[in-house]
Formats: C-alpha cells, sequence, structure tokens
C-alpha cells in the first residue's frame, strides 16, 4: 500500500539547474527583508508584516504541505491580493481583539536556495522553524516548514511579492491567529 | 439504548437541576474511559468520510473512532468499507498516513496482502500453519458502515439502530447541505488540535453565542431569523438564511462572506451529529468537522472543505478562497471559537457545574424546535449522555 501523503519530499519551486548566481548584495537585501519579516511576527506588528508585501497582486499564502503536495487549493490563510492582506491586518487587530489566547512567537530561518528569474524577481526558498510562548509562559514547536517567495529586490531594498509559507505541520498544536 | 449503571464502577453525583452539567466529566479519566467503551464503540454511528476523500477504487482515508483506528477503503468494486486499521494475524497498523492509494493493502511486519475488498490474499509462509488455518477467517475486520449522500459513516456496534432511522430528520438538510446528491471534490484540509475535552468542543461548535464574534455581528447573524431542532437521536439542525451578503463596508476584499451567485440566499447553516460530528452549509463553503479525541483532555478535529463535481474553474477557486479563510481555526468567523473550547477545560477543574440558561424554561425532550440562539437544545444531548453514562440524577 503506498504512503502518499505526509512523508514525500516537498515539491521545491527552485530546479537544479535554475541556479544563477544571485550577488551578495542581493542576497544580502533578501536577507534583511526576511529578517524584518520574522522581526514583524514576533512583535506581533501586523502593519509591519503588512509592509513588506508589495504590488496589489501580492500573496500571502500559509498552508499544510498535505494540501500542497496533493494538489488541494485550501490553505490555512489564503491572502492573494493586497487587500485580503489588508484585511488580516484587521482580522487580528479588530475583529478577534480580546476573543482569543494570545501567544508570542519566536521565528528561525535558514535560506535554502535561491534563483534570478527571467523577469527580474528572485525565487527564494528558507526553512522555517517558530516556537511559541503561551500566556501561561511554556513554550512548544508551533510549526515548522519552508517558505517560497518571489522577492523584488531594488536599490531601496527588498520587498514581497507573494510568500507561501508551506506546513511540514499537518495537525496544528494550536489555532493560529497571526500568520507564520 | 438505556443501559444499566448497576455494574457502573465511575460514579458521577449528576444535579438534580437539569439545565446544570457537573464539570468533573470534563476531565475525570475514568469518565473518559466509560465514555470511550459505551458511546464510541456503543451503538452510536460515527461519520469517518466522505466519498471525494477517497474518489477511486484503491483509496484509502485512516481516521480514528475514539481511540481506535479505522481504515477506509475504496474497494475494485465501488463500495467503502470501513476496517480496523490492525491486521488481523498479529494486529499491527496497517496504514499510517492520513490518504493514499494502491492496489493491495499489505502488512509491513509478516508480509500479509489483502485485496482493498478486505479478503486475505498473500500468506508467505502458510505451510507451517496450523492444519486448521482457514484463509477466509483472516479478512480484514470490518465494521458496519453505511454510506449516505456520500458520507461514510461506521459503528464497532452491532446494536445501533439502522443508520435510516438513526440519522432521522437530518437526513433530508445533509442532502441539503450538499446540494443534493453529495456529488463532491475535496478541497483540501485544516486540522487542528484543541486542548479541550470532546464534549466541551461538542457543547460551544454546535452552538456559541453570537456575542463572541464580532464577525458574525458583521454579517448580522444575531438579527438573523433560524431556528434549530433536535432529532430523537439527539442530532442537532441550526437552519440560518442571511438577509443580504454585505459587510458594511469592513473588508477590502468582502469576497469570503460575499456568495459567488448573488441571486442566491446565503445559509448559515449546521448539523451536529451525536455524539461530535458536524456537517455545515456557510456561504459556498461545504465543510465536514472529523473529530475524535486524544484524551480526555485534548481533541483533533479535521476541517475537510468541498466543492461539487460540476463546479466551474472559477467557482471551484471561489470556495477555497472562501473557505480557507472563513470558517477554519483560524478563520474570519470561527477563531473565535477555540478559545472558548480551551478556557473552558482549563475552568473545568473548578469544584461544581455549569449551567445552561438561554431559552430554559423547563425539562425538554426531542424531538423539539427553538430559535436558533437557544443554548438549551445542548440538553437533549446531555440527556442522551448521562442514560448512556448510566449516570444516575441525585
Amino acid at each position: 500500500m503506498a504512503e502518499a501523503a505526509g512523508l514525500m519530499e516537498a515539491p521545491t519551486l527552485i530546479s537544479s539547474g535554475d541556479a544563477s548566481p544571485v550577488s551578495p548584495a542581493v542576497l544580502a537585501r533578501i536577507d534583511a527583508l526576511q529578517v524584518r519579516y520574522i522581526r514583524a511576527l514576533d512583535l506581533r506588528d501586523m502593519a509591519a508584516w503588512a509592509a513588506s508585501f508589495e504590488g496589489g497582486d501580492a500573496s500571502y499564502i500559509c498552508i499544510a504541505r498535505e494540501n500542497e503536495e496533493q494538489g488541494l487549493p485550501l490553505a490555512i490563510m489564503l491572502d492573494d491580493n493586497q487587500n485580503r492582506i489588508s484585511d488580516r491586518v484587521q482580522y487580528v487587530t479588530k475583529i478577534w481583539a480580546g476573543t482569543f489566547e494570545d501567544y508570542t512567537t519566536r521565528h528561525f530561518v535558514q535560506r535554502t536556495a535561491e534563483a534570478r528569474r527571467a523577469d527580474g524577481l528572485f525565487e527564494v526558498e528558507t526553512n522555517f522553524l517558530v516556537a511559541y510562548t503561551t500566556t501561561r509562559g511554556q513554550s512548544e514547536v508551533l510549526v515548522s516548514g519552508n517558505y517560497k517567495d518571489v522577492v523584488q529586490v531594488g536599490e531601496a531594498g527588498a520587498t514581497f511579492r507573494s510568500k507561501r509559507a508551506v506546513l511540514d505541520t499537518a495537525v496544528l498544536p494550536r489555532y493560529l491567529v497571526y500568520p507564520v | 439504548m438505556r443501559i444499566s449503571n448497576a455494574d457502573n464502577t465511575v460514579n458521577i453525583r449528576w444535579p438534580s437541576k437539569f439545565n446544570e452539567i457537573p464539570k468533573e466529566v470534563f476531565h475525570r479519566e475514568d469518565v473518559y474511559r466509560l465514555e470511550l467503551e459505551r458511546i464510541f464503540m456503543g451503538p452510536e454511528w460515527h461519520m469517518v468520510a466522505h466519498r471525494a476523500e477517497l474518489a477511486n477504487p484503491g483509496d484509502y482515508k485512516t481516521f480514528q473512532i475514539g481511540e481506535a483506528p479505522v481504515l477506509i477503503v475504496h474497494g475494485e468494486d465501488g463500495k467503502l468499507r470501513v476496517f480496523q486499521n490492525a491486521c488481523p494475524h498479529r494486529g499491527t497498523q496497517l496504514a499510517t498516513c492520513p490518504r493514499g492509494s494502491g492496489r493491495k493493502i499489505e502488512c509491513p511486519y509478516h508480509r500479509w496482502t489483502f485485496k482493498n475488498t478486505g479478503e486475505l490474499a498473500g500468506i508467505p509462509g502458510v505451510a507451517d500453519f496450523p492444519k486448521d488455518f482457514r484463509k477466509e477467517d483472516y479478512g480484514l475486520r470490518e465494521l458496519r458502515s453505511a454510506e449516505v449522500y456520500g458520507i461514510v459513516f461506521a459503528t464497532f456496534s452491532a446494536d445501533a439502530p439502522e443508520i435510516d432511522e438513526w440519522l432521522g430528520e437530518t437526513k433530508p438538510y445533509i442532502a441539503h447541505f450538499l446540494d443534493g446528491d453529495g456529488d463532491l471534490t475535496l478541497l483540501g484540509y485544516q486540522k487542528v488540535l484543541f486542548d479541550s475535552n470532546w464534549k466541551e468542543y461538542g457543547d460551544n461548535e454546535g452552538y456559541h453565542a453570537p456575542l463572541l464574534h464580532v464577525a458574525a455581528r458583521l454579517l448580522r447573524f444575531p438579527k438573523t431569523r433560524g431556528e434549530q431542532f433536535m432529532t430523537t437521536h439527539a442530532h442537532k439542525v441550526n437552519l440560518t438564511e442571511l438577509p443580504e451578503p454585505g459587510d458594511a463596508g469592513f473588508l477590502r476584499d468582502p469576497s469570503v462572506i460575499m456568495p459567488f451567485d448573488a441571486t442566491k440566499r446565503i445559509q448559515a447553516s449546521v448539523i451536529q451529529l451525536y455524539p461530535i460530528s458536524l456537517i455545515l452549509r456557510n456561504h459556498d463553503t461545504i465543510t465536514m468537522r472529523f473529530v475524535f479525541p486524544r484524551s480526555v483532555d485534548c481533541t483533533e478535529v479535521h476541517y475537510a472543505y468541498f466543492g461539487r463535481r460540476e463546479d466551474s474553474a472559477e467557482l471551484s477557486s471561489y470556495r477555497a478562497r472562501q473557505a480557507s479563510n472563513l470558517l477554519g481555526p483560524s478563520g474570519f468567523i470561527s477563531l473565535e471559537d477555540g478559545a472558548v473550547f480551551n478556557r473552558i477545560h482549563v475552568a473545568s477543574r473548578t469544584p461544581g457545574t455549569v449551567a445552561f440558561q438561554k431559552g430554559v424554561t423547563g425539562p425538554i425532550t426531542a424531538p423539539i424546535t427553538m430559535d436558533k440562539g437557544e443554548e438549551a437544545t445542548n440538553l437533549i444531548r446531555w440527556e442522551r449522555y448521562r442514560q448512556t453514562m448510566g449516570f444516575e440524577r441525585a
């Protein structure tokens, strides 16, 4: 009996043939963006989270690898335009405020692959491990996974055109309030 | 259905007031063990899959009834069967992944193989077996099961009533929620743990105060007319139609709460099957919540989302965009529920009882119809629970 779901290698965004060298200056901007992004989340600063995306068609999608591998479109969070990204800021800061059990996170990231596309944007893959701490003071792993990002790099710095957080964690240890 | 408590070693002093529930049932390990025996292994049906999750012959899904692992398999003959997920030889778990596919089912321990209809097919080393070994005695252990609009129900009990009797008046509503015939396609899953007893999840998932939900107020849910009814087997059907789409301009992308077809009424309706399964129709989102207890303190919920087979690519995408953000553990109008499940569980360690109040006027029995906002209907679930568990009122 084939064991299809759950343990297969995740499909990669970047195939080895695409790997053209990316300059250290560009890599530094990409890494600075990723650090700015996780700092915003660890500070629960939703406005700063939203500000790391650029373009009307910018997207943030957080999806279980179980769905991703089987070609199922259903996500945990599916914000595929700038309006939805801005609505998510409203969900967290206005609509859900005062109801949920709060938690803080520490995101740890490691860039694992990058490639320059023909259109000048950069595709970047980054592992993440997110620890969370409850109001009772206990810390555990929230999720692990891999970001598949499309990054725009300019003189002033880098921004996400799209960010896809693919979660290895199929069964979440708690409901997610904040993006990953 | 009524079980004597004569041999009960688990004693709960049930309050004489009919609207009070003793908190200790939410955290006592001995109570939980008895629930597994009398409810999850007892004469109730459990929703374990929808055909769309295992659409082709050879496809399978694993799930649990209570703590018992089960394997749902789509046979070559087109029939969906539910088996114990254990080899009939030495009891090894057969499949470990949530879903998969294969021509045969093979046990990794001694390489016994089974057809996807359950019969034992191959046995290495059979020459050394006892003389009275009969291959036909060692097919996969099959549960009683039934398929209703593609939904697979199963039970370990020979005493559960026939499925149509057990589902009772819910059946036409199940059809209605699934747009008629249950010819669905799978859009995907959201899965989460709640640090909550399964009964706390059940008490507050099928019913919770709209007061909790800012989002529900944006949808004008509290001011919307609706009704709920309880069936004789303690299932709840809660039917609401939202009068008109709209969010008072709060959202920049209101597609999360707008209907695909603007001429259709928006449903926000729930069927909660005793003890713990849910089927929901909310906007264009068709959801089944498959639930099992992981322990007395933890409940696992698989939110499965579906479209219709005839959906256009546009409608399919619309459903996935809406379902992802609307109604799951991190959903726009549902995230707040989870906070309540967990908090009730922590506080259940304080002495005393919890009390239902809204809509409570006196003892009630099913079938009964009430306004959608009343919490009194949960008392019918609790009465079935009390009787099944054999707990006597003080």
